[in-house]
């Protein structure tokens, strides 16, 4: 007969404050197989813990009910007090009455209380079918897969590299760097950007244990934690990077002119290019939408000028295969397109730019020299308009949040603008002022107080052009009435947005995003690095807007969850997977195509006992079977079982109540 | 609509290139116009088939019988009989390079007392989908119809539907013919059997007919072809269809126009995984 204890927590006044915890105790107690019944005021705590064990021990039970929070949040906790007293894990039912009941019913506490009742009268049934299960144990490959080579992915790599454990580095552009090589210098301590990340890039280069691809995607993921298998598709660079030594005569000679990317537009590249000359690696590829020997046939030059026959235009896109254990995520941001601020005139007036614009131009390898200038007349401008929030905290154009580092990078723009044009003076829009950082707030007074920078609380509400002036229209809230300043250059700090190709990025490797576009986190607070899919992590821009520093932490931290996750030979798998009864299989394989890990595959076995004849079963691969029951539902035949949600389980659940 | 002559003249050129082993199609059942399935192995026994307006079984149901199973089989397809076929393909219940089939395009089939199937009557998918050879010339595919009747029921409120049918269901005498007669319930061993579902077992109340037959609906929701086969066979004439119907209509409203067994190779709606799947409406 089966000996159940039941386990209430009060979790604080979270759970007790709407619920009314004792007379669940009560409830549980009338319960026929309920041989326990508690509760207390923490049961996470280490004496609640204790209670269980003792409980476990001296009333010789037989499975455990913890009403308490999500089952997300402890349920490893509670196992983990079940093996400690020598009781199988699995023996554990969890009733969320905490998310499931005081939370969603704050209004109404008697019927939170009879919910709360009723929930556990469900777990204690469950548990009564429960069996006791064992972990399983999958190999593991050592090898981690890292998307996206800017600060973020080149910090991961390196961290990883550094434990030893080998890494394939995906980037989609012809080098790595990201954003941040695009930057000047940079907040708060104003350090040059590319002084303090080449030698990173380098020495993602030249690491023994960092296989670098550049000019490549990943195109498809298939496989589980520990065991993935990654297409990487790389893009012909009709260059090869073998025998080129980098040199430069090819994209001297080349005739075709095309935007500059890393530039943001301000110049030209060519049509085979190097992004930058710091880029790693440091070898050009062909823009095959603009090179005229790919379009039309007719060029050549620059395989006439390549010494060392480097060119190749037959090259075509390679698929690559790589099996991995894990996969760190770090593809960064864009900036948001301002168009829909029609007011600022954006696009109608050239003197408006963003603040990557701004930032390539003072940089010192910029288009311009480091000066920054109007891109109408090439002037270099003495009054600067800096405008905040474009786009960030506005929900009826852009988007509700904060993009974070605006207003620092304003702050830097505004001192870095005085470096350069001593006798301008900038004018700084904002809302508020966000510098919650080590060194900001000073960093923000510097600004203010060395720079002479006017810094203006409100909302611009609209731009228009007066000579060759551009005049910005928008509240002084601090003396509540209108300002217009006359601008000759004004910056947009547009929010900051993923790349509009993570959505598709994220549902390729089975992951989850917000409304953005921005990858998801698995929990907010406790699991910020991690995805809800066991092995894939994020670092940087890709999951939110973040500074260097920020980011930088984030990348070191999934560098950690990486090591953690190989430091075995094997991994520990929740046992908790789907099998198949081959004798009540009808092989319809309706399971197969409704999997959405692909964790099916199709046996052949006879058709009867000694029968020459085959008939085709259903398979789980229980390595990638995660558990979902999708199959379980839709199999007609009830041939598949679900370890820890079984048919009896769930019958005696439904039947409780 | 009697292709008797011609199908007699396939069956038997059939045997005689030994390209089947048994031949599925209808004969007279010898004492009234009605006609049953005949399943023959005889080469002999081909001057016995028919096909008229008579022909109402939905023949693929003998594909999961032992008269078939591991045969090449020659077979008589009307319009919703193929969309059964095609399911079975797909479902890998049959083997296609086992089977000769005769496509029929259908002029509808009528009931014992000589009236139109009302299946028929609304038939949007006359011709046989899947054949090795067609008989008779396409009619092309008709428009979906809602009859009045499920109208009505769609009318109704979830518990007053539930009603009308637990009402309908007490006269169900779980014998099981229904499930038998459907050639898309071909389970090793239906889930209503099994020990574990203890809903249905161990005895014939309105409550456990009314379980049986909502799961057995569920089970062909998506995939029911209105061949009404199991109507026809079930000794209580109750009107199975209604729930089938129900189903469908749901399903073709929610789920881009689905139809069952129409495409080849397309699973039934509820057997593919999809995000953007829809999941706000009831059956
Ligand atoms: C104007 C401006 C000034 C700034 N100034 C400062 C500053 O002074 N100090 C500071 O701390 N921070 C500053 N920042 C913030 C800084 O740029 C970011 O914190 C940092 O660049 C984030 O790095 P990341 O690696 O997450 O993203 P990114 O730098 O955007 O790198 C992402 C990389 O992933 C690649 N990628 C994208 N998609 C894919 C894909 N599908 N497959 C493969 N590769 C892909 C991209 O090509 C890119 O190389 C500034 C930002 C702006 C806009
Ligand atoms: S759904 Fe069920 S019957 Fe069909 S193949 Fe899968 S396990 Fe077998
Ligand atoms: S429970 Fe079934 S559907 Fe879900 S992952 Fe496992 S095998 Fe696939
Ligand atoms: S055939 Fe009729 S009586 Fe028999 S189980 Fe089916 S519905 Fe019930």
């Amino acid at each position: 007969m089966a000996r159940v204890g039941v386990f209430v927590c009060f979790c604080g006044a979270n759970i007790a404050d709407f619920v009314d915890v004792p007379t669940v105790v009560e409830e549980a107690k009338k319960i026929r197989e309920v041989k326990f019944a508690v509760d207390y005021k923490y049961m996470c705590s280490d004496p609640g813990q204790q209670m269980i064990r003792d409980a476990i021990v001296q009333y010789r039970l037989t499975s455990i009910v913890v009403a308490a929070c999500s089952p997300r949040m402890h349920e490893k906790t509670f196992r983990k007090a079940l093996s400690d007293a020598g009781m199988n894990p699995y023996l554990l039912e969890v009733a969320n009455i905490r998310e499931h009941s005081s939370w969603v019913h704050q209004k109404d506490k008697k019927a939170a209380t009879e919910k709360a009742g009723d929930l556990v009268r469900m777990a204690v049934a469950k548990s009564i079918a429960n069996e006791q299960l064992h972990e399983i144990s999958v190999p593991v490959t050592k090898r981690a897969l890292v998307i996206g080579g800017g600060i973020a992915g080149i910090q991961a790599a390196l961290d990883i590299a550094d434990a030893r454990i080998p890494v394939t580095l995906v980037e989609r552009s012809p080098s790595i760097g990201g954003r941040m090589a695009q930057l000047d210098e940079t907040f708060p301590t104003l350090d040059c950007s590319q002084c303090i990340l080449t030698p990173k890039m380098v020495d993602v280069a030249s690491h023994p244990y960092i296989e670098l691809i550049p000019y490549s995607e990943v195109i498809e993921l298939n496989g589980y934690v520990g065991n993935y298998k990654a297409r990487i598709r790389k893009k012909a660079s009709y260059v090869n990077f073998k025998s080129c030594t980098g040199c430069g005569a090819c994209w001297q000679k080349c005739p075709v002119k095309v935007p500059n990317e890393y530039n943001m537009g301000i110049d030209k590249r060519k049509a085979i290019y190097t992004p930058f000359p710091q880029a790693v690696p440091n070898k050009p590829v062909i823009d095959a939408e603009h090179c005229t020997m790919l379009l039309k046939g007719k060029c050549g030059i620059c395989a006439k000028f390549c010494e060392k026959g480097a060119i190749d235009f037959k090259m075509v896109d390679e698929v690559i295969e790589r099996e991995i254990g894990a996969v760190v995520v770090a593809t960064g941001y864009d900036l948001w397109d301002a168009t829909p601020y029609e007011e600022y005139g954006v696009g109608r007036y050239k003197d408006i730019i963003n603040s990557l614009e701004f930032e390539r131009m003072v940089s010192a390898n910029g288009p311009t020299g480091g000066l920054p200038i109007r891109p109408s007349d090439g002037k270099v401008p003495k009054s600067v308009v800096f405008i905040k929030c474009v786009g960030s905290r506005d929900k009826a154009k852009g988007i509700e949040f904060c993009s974070k580092i605006c207003c620092m990078y304003t702050a830097k723009h505004a001192i870095l603008l005085h470096h350069k044009v001593h006798d301008s003076r900038a004018y700084i829009f904002y809302m508020d002022i966000r510098a919650a950082g080590k060194g900001y707030e000073e960093f923000v007074n510097r600004a203010q107080v060395e720079t002479g920078a006017v810094y203006l609380r409100g909302r611009v509400s609209k731009i228009y052009q007066k000579g060759d002036k551009l005049m910005v229209r928008g509240e002084d809230g601090n003396l509540g009435q209108e300002v217009e300043v006359e601008a000759d250059l004004v910056v947009l700090a547009t929010a900051i947005v993923p790349y509009k190709e993570n959505p598709a990025l994220a549902r390729l490797l089975g992951i989850s995003y917000d409304k953005y576009g921005y990858l998801s986190e698995a929990h907010p607070k406790l699991r910020p690095v991690e995805t809800a899919k066991a092995g894939i992590f994020l670092a940087g821009c890709t999951q939110a807007p973040k500074d260097i520093p920020e980011t930088v932490a984030q990348a070191s931290a999934c560098a950690a969850k990486v090591c953690g996750l190989f430091a075995g030979d094997t991994m520990k798998k929740d046992p908790m997977v789907s099998t198949v009864n081959k004798e009540f299989c009808s092989g319809c394989q309706n399971c197969v195509t409704v999997c959405p890990y692909q964790a099916i595959v199709t046996e052949d076995i006879p058709l009867g006992h000694g029968a020459k004849e085959t008939r085709t079963v259903a398979k789980i691969n229980e390595g990638v079977c995660q558990g979902c029951g999708s199959c379980v539902a839709i199999c007609r035949s009830m041939a598949i079982n679900l370890a820890g949600f079984t048919d009896p389980q769930i019958i005696n659940e439904i039947v409780a109540i | 609509m009697d292709y008797s002559k011609e199908i007699r003249d396939i069956a038997a050129k059939l045997f005689a290139d030994g390209k089947i082993d048994v031949f599925v199609g209808y004969r007279m059942n010898g004492f009234d116009d009605n006609q049953v399935p005949v399943v023959i192995t005889d080469p002999k026994e081909v001057s016995t088939l028919v096909f008229t307006e008579k022909s109402v079984f939905n023949l693929t149901n003998y594909l999961k019988t032992d008269h078939t199973r591991g045969k090449r089989v020659g077979l008589i397809v009307k319009g919703c009989d193929s969309r059964s076929l095609n399911l079975l393909l797909t479902e890998s219940q049959v083997k296609r390079d086992r089977l000769y089939i005769i496509g029929i395009a259908c002029e509808g089939v009528v009931d014992d007392k000589g009236v139109k199937m009302q299946n028929c009557t609304e038939c949007i998918v006359p011709d046989a989908v899947v054949f090795d050879e067609m008989l008779g010339s396409p009619r092309g595919k008709k428009d979906y119809i809602v009859n009045a009747d499920i109208r009505a029921l769609a009318e109704k409120g979830l518990v007053e539907r539930r009603e009308y049918f637990e009402e309908i269901f007490e006269n169900c005498i779980r014998c099981n013919a229904c499930r038998h007669s459907c050639p898309l319930c071909y389970c090793a061993k239906c889930c209503i059997d099994q020990e574990t579902a203890s809903l249905y077992n161990g005895s014939n109340t309105a409550s456990s007919a009314f379980h049986a037959l909502m799961t057995w609906s569920l089970h062909l929701a998506g995939r029911c072809v209105d061949c009404r086969n199991c109507e026809k066979a079930c000794p209580s004439h109750l009107p199975l269809h209604l729930l089938h119907k129900q189903n469908e209509k749901v399903i073709f409203e929610n789920f881009q126009n689905h139809l069952a067994g129409v495409e080849e190779g397309e699973r039934g709606a509820f057997y593919k995984y999809s995000l953007k799947d829809p999941d706000d409406f009831i059956m």
